[in-house]
């Protein structure tokens, strides 16, 4: 048997994992234009401070691909005909048959709406490509982390659209390091992008469009904490602020907002991903945002041919259909198609909604229906500020909590999950705390005090995204 | 920040001394050159000697101690926001400034014995042999046995080999201080694993073995001249001999301190020292493990890089696999610059011990 993986990202590896333990016997070819090596596209900001080299952030040894008999190319992937069962490449490559075939291509910088996109200076941070110009843009050149082995080698069967060609910087121009370095997007990457760049000891003007910094997970008070510890660190925080240009002759010197325009000589524009699926074409049924449409066993609407992770429109926990750009959902999904490439049943479920991040150091978990308007929605908050300082926000719906919110303190997700499932009360939660907690030693724990354990009175939620949910489709 | 979790990020490999640059290099041959010298020489004795010291053994731990305080306060400043660090170092560089230098150096002042109550058989492999024994007063005797036979491991059992090794041990003590710059380059390799188990677990059998013929030695060496020559003669290449000159100056000084800023500060640990690998042996039955959160990590490798060990402590996060390696020492970095909060150590309950076949 013949399977093609296009993706040598999580979901496409964890799926070619899954298959050879099932078919041994099976000839799995994976088309990767990015890198040679499976990496985590999540270490991308430790890799510029010089905390991680590019070697460390591969979760396994490099012999894999020899261990598992994958074989590799290195090409973009520029169509596919499911007809014939082939995938077309670039570079005038042979194009490539599969008896089965999973598309795991993953996602793309959201492109910058704004004139000015091609500006020298202009980039993202979203792949090893994004990375390197970055590095090159603070640094001069690659961190101490060097280089991942052979960088360019895709470039001879690439074309234009790939969001993997390198970007061109204006270090050598300068001559030195940015001295107003300007990050566009209030979400995770975005603040990733920031403290990278703090981290050079540079100090970045941060234009976040929202009235206060992710509110796809964060209210307001938990935002200000953030955005209040970013500006204790220097850096130049807008909220509310819209952009509506980057400007200067060949080179970024300035961006202009609704409000006001700044010096700028590099600008990371982080806004979002999404898929990255425009080679595909109408080969395969997608969603309007470019997703590839999947069922439960994540099959597209093509024969033999099937997707997961980032690229792949999965059906939500509420109904709606779109990709979950999210690193753990994106392994889940490449175990279900590993063994749906393998020819066994599998389905994808997906259960209460989970994730953590951190952000300006301070760790953050969520769980379950936050920020979602639930309708009948109560927010039952708590502030802690002794030795440790801390937010937790339990969502109810009714008397039954939905959902958690929690900065400064680490959580097992599994646990809340567990008392969402059995309907808890909020009463309940509060008196269990202890078992959820996941502090580390001698930390000491958290303790509500009886009189703040009153859930709020029922009202209109107190509104966090006016967005409604995505209505689901059909 | 909080007291737990990395504040900010490192440039670690930015720093050419922590890089393996050219003055990582120098560091090494420096202190090389400082072991060999030490251990080979007597150059240190004047010095000593001007100092008050009673001897240069006494001057080297009183620079260990200045090495280890430095250390500290460096890791302090990187790594002090996790409460579970400021203990930990704080107790390890006490114990060291206590019981493995002013308690030997002021007991004889006293009419005591110089005694280091921090250094258990068999990392202290004299501790057990009979003629040390024999030369004890009683109590001091019976701690030295009762403490290397009974409650170092019986600790290591309930609480993990970090009670020792990361809290009391100096040599673990100095790795955690003086050579945190350094704890990224320790091998992650699966190799390396494989090369780690075989050598400690040699060297933990040598040490058993010679300490065993040492008694054997001393309860019929009278009567069989070539079990006194091989074992516990004077010459050179006598075992008790080359067991102190291979293990005690070669590995544990020599390479286990010189090479730091080359392959990571715990070489000696990891590799070589029979104490750790009798506590690991101890802590694989035993109550510690490190909890893994369910489906959180997002193998960005933190963890296994920052682990001075060389545990790929990623496998097993990214396996959602709660787990007990005998190597690990507890010294709680991973937990700590975990970016997602994946990891916990703790002492479990008893019945939610992690099984794991001894050989993993
Ligand atoms: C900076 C950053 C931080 C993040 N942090 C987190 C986090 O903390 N937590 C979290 O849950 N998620 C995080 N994410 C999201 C997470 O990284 C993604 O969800 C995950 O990597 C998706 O994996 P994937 O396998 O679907 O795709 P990808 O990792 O994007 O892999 C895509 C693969 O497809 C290949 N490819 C694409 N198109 C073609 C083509 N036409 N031809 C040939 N090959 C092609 C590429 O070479 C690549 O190998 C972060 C993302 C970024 C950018
Ligand atoms: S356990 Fe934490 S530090 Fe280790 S790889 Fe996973 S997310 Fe990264």
């Amino acid at each position: 048997m013949r399977v093609v993986i296009v993706g040598n990202g999580v979901a496409g590896i964890e799926a070619a994992l899954a298959l050879r333990a099932r078919e041994p016997g099976a000839t799995i070819t994976i088309v990767s234009e990015e890198s040679d090596h499976f990496f985590s596209r999540t270490a991308l900001m430790w890799i510029h401070s010089g905390q991680l080299r590019h070697e460390e952030t591969e979760p396994y040894e490099r012999d894999l691909y020899a261990r598992e008999r994958f074989e590799r190319v290195r090409a973009r992937a520029v169509g596919l005909d499911p007809e014939a069962h082939t995938v077309r490449l670039a570079g005038g490559l042979a194009p490539l048959p599969y008896d089965r075939l999973l598309v795991a291509c993953g996602s793309r910088p959201r492109p910058t709406p704004w004139p000015g996109a091609e500006l020298r200076g202009v980039g993202h941070f979203v792949t090893h490509q994004d990375l390197a110009w970055l590095e090159r843009e603070v640094w001069g050149g690659p961190s101490r982390g060097g280089s991942p082995p052979r960088p360019d080698a895709h470039l001879a069967a690439t074309d234009e659209r790939s969001p993997y060609r390198p970007r061109p910087d204006g270090h050598a121009a300068r001559g030195g390091p940015p001295r107003h370095p300007v990050v566009i997007g209030g979400g995770l990457v975005g603040i990733e992008a920031v403290e990278v760049l703090l981290a050079a000891k540079l100090t970045p003007r941060f234009l976040v469009r929202e009235e206060w910094f992710w509110p796809l997970a964060l209210d307001r008070a938990e935002a200000d904490w953030i955005t209040g510890r970013l500006r204790a660190h220097g850096v130049l925080v807008h909220l509310g602020e819209h952009v509506e240009a980057l400007e200067g002759e060949g080179t970024l010197a300035r961006v202009r907002t609704d409000r006001a325009s700044y010096d700028a000589d590099v600008c990371v524009v982080a806004i979002g991903v999404v898929p990255n699926t425009d080679w595909i074409g109408d080969a395969l049924a997608r969603d309007a945002g470019g997703g590839v449409l999947v069922g439960p066993g994540l099959e597209t609407s093509a024969e033999d041919v099937f997707a997961a992770g980032d690229c792949a429109s999965v059906r939500w926990f509420h109904g709606a259909r779109m990709p979950e750009p999210l690193w753990y959902t994106a392994r889940a999904q490449g175990r279900v198609a590993g063994r749906r490439l393998a020819g066994d049943r599998a389905d994808y479920a997906r259960g209460v909604f989970y994730n953590s991040s951190k952000l300006a150091d301070v760790e953050h978990t969520t769980v379950g229906l936050v920020s979602m308007n639930v309708e009948g929605e109560r927010n039952w908050r708590f502030e802690e500020r002794g030795a440790v300082r801390s937010t937790l926000r339990v969502v109810l719906a009714g008397e039954r909590v939905v959902g958690m919110n929690a900065l400064g303190r680490r959580w097992d997700h599994a646990v809340w999950i567990r008392w969402i499932e059995e309907r808890r009360s909020l009463a309940y939660v509060l008196s269990h705390l202890a078992e959820a907690s996941f502090d580390t030693e001698l930390v000491p724990p958290l303790v509500v005090p009886r009189d703040a354990r009153e859930a709020p009175p029922e009202g209109p939620a107190p509104s966090v995204i006016d967005a409604p949910l995505p209505a689901p489709e059909a | 920040m909080d007291l737990q979790g990395q504040d900010g990020l490192l440039t670690t490999w930015r720093e050419g001394w922590r890089a393996r640059g050219v003055a990582g290099w120098l560091v090494a041959a420096l202190l090389t050159g400082f072991y060999v010298d030490l251990y080979f020489t007597d150059h240190l004795e004047p010095a000593a000697r001007a100092l008050g010291l009673p001897s240069k053994w006494m001057l080297y731990g009183a620079i260990y101690s200045v090495a280890m305080v430095g250390g500290a306060i460096y890791y302090l400043r990187a790594h002090g926001n996790g409460r579970y660090h400021r203990v930990r170092v704080g107790v390890n560089v006490a114990v060291q400034i206590a019981l493995a230098f002013l308690l030997p150096l002021v007991m004889p002042w006293f009419g005591g014995e110089e005694f280091y109550f921090s250094y258990l058989w068999p990392l202290d492999w004299y501790k057990l042999h009979p003629a040390t024994l024999a030369s004890l007063p009683v109590h001091l005797a019976l701690y030295s046995l009762l403490g290397s036979l009974i409650a170092a491991p019986l600790l290591a059992w309930r609480f993990g080999k970090r009670w020792y090794c990361s809290w009391v041990c100096g040599c673990g003590g100095l790795a955690n201080t003086f050579g945190d710059p350094w704890r990224h380059l320790t091998s992650k390799r699966a190799a390396a694993w494989r090369f780690e188990r075989v050598a400690v677990h040699t060297v933990m059998v040598l040490a058993i073995l010679s300490t065993a013929l040492l008694a054997l030695d001393h309860v019929v060496g009278e009567r069989h001249e070539t079990l006194r020559l091989v074992v516990a003669s004077a010459e050179p290449w006598s075992i008790k001999r080359l067991y102190g000159l291979v293990v005690g100056a070669v590995l544990a000084g020599v390479v286990g301190v010189g090479v730091y800023p080359l392959f990571g500060p715990r070489v000696w640990c990891r590799n070589f020292c029979p104490m750790a690998a009798v506590l690991g042996l101890a802590q694989k039955l035993g109550r510690f493990r490190i909890r893994v959160k369910p489906d959180m990590c997002i193998s960005c490798g933190n963890c296994s890089t920052y682990c001075e060990m060389g545990i790929d402590v990623r496998a097993y996060a990214q396996r959602n696999e709660s787990f007990t390696r005998a190597a690990c020492v507890g010294c709680g970095m991973c937990a700590h610059v975990c970016p997602r909060g994946v990891l916990r150590l703790e002492n479990a309950p008893p019945d939610e011990r992690v099984r794991l076949p001894l050989a993993r």
